[in-house]
């Protein structure tokens, strides 16, 4: 073949198409993505962050945090548990039909209630049973929860979905978990916690490779051998007797965002039943 | 340009690349010795935590990304300019068109990797996974980008034989395919920010197609180029090339986006279709270089050949792990572990480093034409380069694999799992100095080559302003 | 080594063709991936993630409590017994059933004239949204046959949709009024419905 032409086609027919679908329609289906409302409410989601929390990501950017912790869960797969909530007016009937769905509960007393019958079936098999339940006159709710090993780990409570990044600039998605996932750490750690953390990683767990971030603070003597108001409270060792800490803006900036992190409420693309009532966070 | 009447010799046309490349080589070879050095520096926090606990420039998730893009920005794709532009002017069977452009062209990317090497330690870092560097030196990578294109494609243009080589597809792909993401991902994401997750998706896309895709690229089209040469028989099956060049890209193109990710099921899914149906080039490029060499009676003893081997087939195996990340039950274990930097070390420093390396000791004696200053180091460095990935890449992707089936059980506390990967460091720290040492050896040779050129310039020089003058210069 | 410069393609490549068992293996791994991509991309959803596999099964798996529940059965019930003739919208059909929707006897304050309707069936002329109509095939005794939980889910959906806004029917509601009927003929029209105690 002697003409280039059929190179610059192929190249425009190739990258043309994954730039289409990647790009194009990433940015139409996820660029135009709006606030939703937490399922089964009608508290909006996400809130914009917090001031202090949005200056916060750009600490975490420029430190590149993300080199090493994710913040994204990911989720495996879906099971559901039947709750008996009320026997209704008929126990012997419901407890007849326990009798065939749940041998171990056939005995059941009103005052055990609620209880949950099964866990961790499929929609399929909830379904059935709770209809037989509710066709005793029982009162049964079918609750979703979402399993996967991150779940297990504590690390939230369903998976991330986009909406969950929908204010933040830069997304720092991570892609290696040399340190924990920290899309929910904002109901793991308190913002003093968050602090000394930042500051001598060590001094909260023992084991962890997490190189302490000591430039984000400040290390002063006492004055007067008082423990000033903007302080740390760390314990005993990590810093001489007359000296304190003091955190920078940076850090207390990165500690607001990093409390800020909590993807917690049951959206309709990520949904399950929350336990407790999960409370929107609201300022 | 018409070359027909008088027929250019070939060592002028390699002496026509000799300034371009030296400009081109010099600061790659410093890049990557700068990079590796880096990298160690930052996998010193995982034997030493608070090593930089001081030191803003130097904290972990600031050297890190920085010694990834010197290897990817500083070093890989302007030695690969380089080697490209070579087999441009060869393959034309002309010298470099326009030769002043990758000149300036190459002073002006080093200029842009110093910029973004800069941004990130100092903390502007984008925050985008190799996109760090940011706007400046976006425009400047950019730009030198196209002055470089420009020359080469003019030198293509004006190629003498008419009928494409195999490696033209190669290569003419890939100096249109970097323009196209590098200008849309920054546009998306850095000049002109789109919303929430998307980002993600397009750094996705932007880091396969550049990594994976255009590497791929370049680096086949440079072994598709050598390998018939030190052979010394032609190119097994000029359709199956083509073929695997069509399907490389079209299926390349589409992965990148992980398993699992925050992103409707759609994304995901397509890329791992891609991924499995890359099996069909990766086949169809073993079986091309395997034929092609199996059987001749050249030698490679630690030489050109051997790097362009061993890069080949270090491409089918880091490809492999490619694909295997996006197969959907391994990808749930080996996600967000170290068996992704594993890949990604593979494809840069044992697939294409290495490629370039071995077209780098072959033509620069050619553009030289002289000696390397020391021809022992080629094989010393063949032997530190492989002895370094085994160590690196092993080391990081067992580290993964054990990493990942940890944490794939809840009951494993956290701590427990990041400590089970520590001992890997151990040797992954090992592999990357003894790359280090052999960076060494390859920046040995081309600065001493660079100096004595230069060196013989000079005296060359002074022996012209030295000699009598001829009658006729003092005419005019 | 040969470092002629020529390149003319008989000299730098062989000519073969391309072997057909490597476009066969492309075409079988490309129609598995399609049939991979059907089953986990939600195609091209933008509500459907990860072990999701479809819009419907996450609409399935949606946590309802309470009412919502109940509901959402009764829709499925609905749509399977009464559906056919009173239309998925609630509509009615010419001919054959009227509509349920805005229907005074839906809304009614109670319930028990409403239960009686499917649990005996329903003749004659029967006035809805102050029309009179007459529907020569009637309506059936279709749910007759039902448990008295299936029976309420279908009248509390009924209730609570298409602008139709009356409370829930329980489970309990339904065997009462069942209790209360016994063994009976079809209702016949408006003049016998107006008989039975809202
Ligand atoms: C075979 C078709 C058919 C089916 C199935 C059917 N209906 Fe009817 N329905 C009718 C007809 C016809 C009438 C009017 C009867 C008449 O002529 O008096 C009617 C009347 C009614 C009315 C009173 C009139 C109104 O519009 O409010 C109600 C309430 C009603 N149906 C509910 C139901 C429910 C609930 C079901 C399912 C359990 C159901 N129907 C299934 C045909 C049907």
């Amino acid at each position: 073949m002697k003409s280039s032409f059929p190179i610059f086609l192929a190249v425009f027919v190739a990258l043309g198409a994954s730039f289409g679908g990647f790009v194009v329609g990433g940015i139409s289906q996820l660029g135009t993505e709006k606030q939703t409302t937490v399922l089964n409410s009608t508290d909006t989601y996400p809130l914009q962050r917090t001031g202090d929390a949005t200056l916060g990501l750009q600490v975490y950017r420029a430190q590149g945090c993300a080199a090493c912790h994710t913040t994204q869960v990911r989720q495996d797969g879906m099971t559901c548990d039947v709750v008996l909530m009320g026997a209704g007016k008929n126990l012997r009937a419901v407890q007849k039909v326990l009798g065939e769905i749940a041998p171990a509960d056939k005995d059941l007393a009103t005052n055990q209630l609620p209880k949950t019958i099964f866990s961790g079936v499929t929609k399929e098999v909830a379904g059935d049973n709770s209809d037989k339940l509710t066709g005793a006159g029982a009162k049964a709710e079918i609750h979703i929860n979402a399993t996967g090993a991150d779940i297990s780990r504590g690390w939230g409570i369903r998976q991330s979905v986009a909406e969950d990044f929908l204010w933040d600039y830069p997304v720092q998605l991570g892609s290696l978990r040399a340190g924990p996932d920290l899309a929910n750490v904002g109901a793991r750690y308190t913002m003093n916690l968050q602090l000394q953390h930042l500051y001598a990683p060590q001094s909260v767990d023992k084991n962890s490779a997490m190189p302490p971030f000591k430039y984000l603070f400040v290390v002063r003597k006492k004055i007067n051998g008082e423990l000033s108001p903007d302080a740390l409270s760390l314990p005993k060792g990590i810093v001489p007797d007359d000296s304190e800490v003091i955190p920078t803006d940076d850090a207390k900036n990165l500690a607001a965002y990093l409390v800020s992190l909590r993807a917690d409420v049951p959206l309709y693309d990520a949904p399950f039943t929350p336990t407790v009532s999960a409370p929107a966070e609201k300022k | 340009m018409n070359v027909n009447e008088n027929k250019i010799s070939v060592s002028e046309i390699d002496a026509s690349c000799r300034v371009p490349l030296l400009a081109l080589f010099g600061g790659a070879a410093l890049w990557l010795v700068i990079g590796l050095a880096l990298s160690i520096v930052a996998s010193l926090t995982f034997h030493k935590p608070d090593m930089f606990a001081n030191c803003a420039w130097l904290t972990y998730g600031r050297v890190q990304p920085a010694a990834n893009d010197l290897i990817l920005y500083g070093f890989c794709i302007p030695a690969a300019l380089g080697v490209m532009l070579w087999i441009f002017a060869r393959l034309s069977q002309i010298p470099i068109v326009l030769p002043l452009l990758p000149i300036v062209a190459a002073n002006i990317w080093h200029l842009g990797v110093v910029v973004g090497t800069l941004v990130i330690l100092s903390g502007n870092s984008t925050g985008f996974l190799w996109l760090e560097y940011g706007r400046g030196a976006f425009v400047l990578l950019l730009c030198a980008f196209f002055l470089f294109a420009i020359s080469a494609f003019a030198t293509f243009g004006a190629r003498h034989h008419r009928e494409l080589h195999v490696s033209h597809w190669f290569l003419i792909a890939a100096l249109l395919w970097f323009p196209w993401i590098y200008a849309a991902a920054n546009f998306f994401l850095v000049i002109c920010p789109v919303r929430g997750v998307a980002q993600a998706v397009i750094d996705w896309w932007f880091a396969n197609n550049l990594i994976f895709v255009w590497l791929a690229l370049v680096g086949i089209g440079a072994a598709f180029y050598f390998l018939p040469k030190f052979a010394g028989r032609p190119l097994h099956n000029h359709y199956l090339a083509l073929f695997a060049f069509w399907t490389l890209i079209i299926f390349g193109t589409w992965c990148g986006i992980p398993q699992g990710a925050p992103v409707p099921a759609w994304l995901p899914a397509a890329s791992t279709v891609a991924s499995a149906l890359l099996i069909i080039p990766l086949i169809a490029i073993a079986k091309i270089s395997v034929k092609t060499v199996y059987g001749a009676n050249t030698q490679c003893k630690g030489g050109p050949f051997c790097y362009i081997k061993f890069g080949t087939a270090a491409f089918i195996l880091s490809s492999l792990m490619l694909i295997a990340q996006a197969c959907p039950h391994f990808s749930r274990v080996v996600g967000f572990t170290w068996f992704g930097p594993a890949q990604t070390q593979f494809q840069l420093l044992g697939f294409f480093a290495i490629v370039i390396l071995g077209g780098f000791y072959e033509l620069m004696l050619r553009v030289m034409g002289c000696e390397l200053p020391y021809p022992k180091f080629v094989r010393v460095q063949h032997w530190l380069f492989i002895a370094g990935l085994v160590l690196l890449v092993g080391s990081l992707a067992v580290a993964g694999i054990v990493q990942g089936m940890k944490l794939e059980n809840p009951k494993i506390a956290f701590d427990d799992v990041s400590s089970a990967t520590l001992i890997a460091f151990r040797f992954s720290t090992t592999g990357q100095l003894l790359l280090l040492l052999g960076s060494f050896l390859f920046a040995a040779n081309i600065f001493v080559m660079t100096a004595r050129w230069k060196f013989g310039l000079l005296k060359s020089g002074w022996k012209a302003l030295n000699a009598p003058l001829q009658a006729s210069e003092v005419k005019s | 080594m040969n470092h002629d410069l020529s390149n003319s393609k008989s000299q730098t490549s062989t000519h073969l063709t391309v072997p057909i068992w490597i476009i066969a293996l492309m075409l079988t791994l490309i129609f598995l991936g399609g049939v991979y991509f059907d089953h986990h991309s939600g195609w091209f959803d933008a509500k459907v993630y990860g072990p999701y596999q479809s819009a419907g099964q996450l609409a399935a798996y949606q946590p309802l409590s309470g009412e919502a529940a109940i509901v959402a059965h009764g829709k499925q019930v609905y749509e399977i017994n009464c559906g056919t003739c009173h239309g998925p919208d609630g509509m009615g059909m010419p001919g054959k059933a009227p509509p349920l929707a805005g229907s005074e006897w839906v809304n009614a304050k109670g319930f028990h004239r409403l239960v009686e309707i499917p649990q005996l069936g329903l003749n004659g002329t029967i006035t809805v949204k102050g029309q009179p109509m007459n529907f020569p095939t009637g309506m059936a005794a279709v749910g007759s046959a039902m448990s008295d939980a299936d029976l309420a889910a279908i009248l509390t959906y009924i209730r609570a949709s298409w602008g139709n806004n009356a409370d829930a029917v329980t489970a309990d509601d339904v065997k009462a009024v069942r209790a209360s009927v016994g063994g009976h003929h079809a209702i016949d029209g408006d003049v016998e419905l107006k008989t039975i105690p809202e």
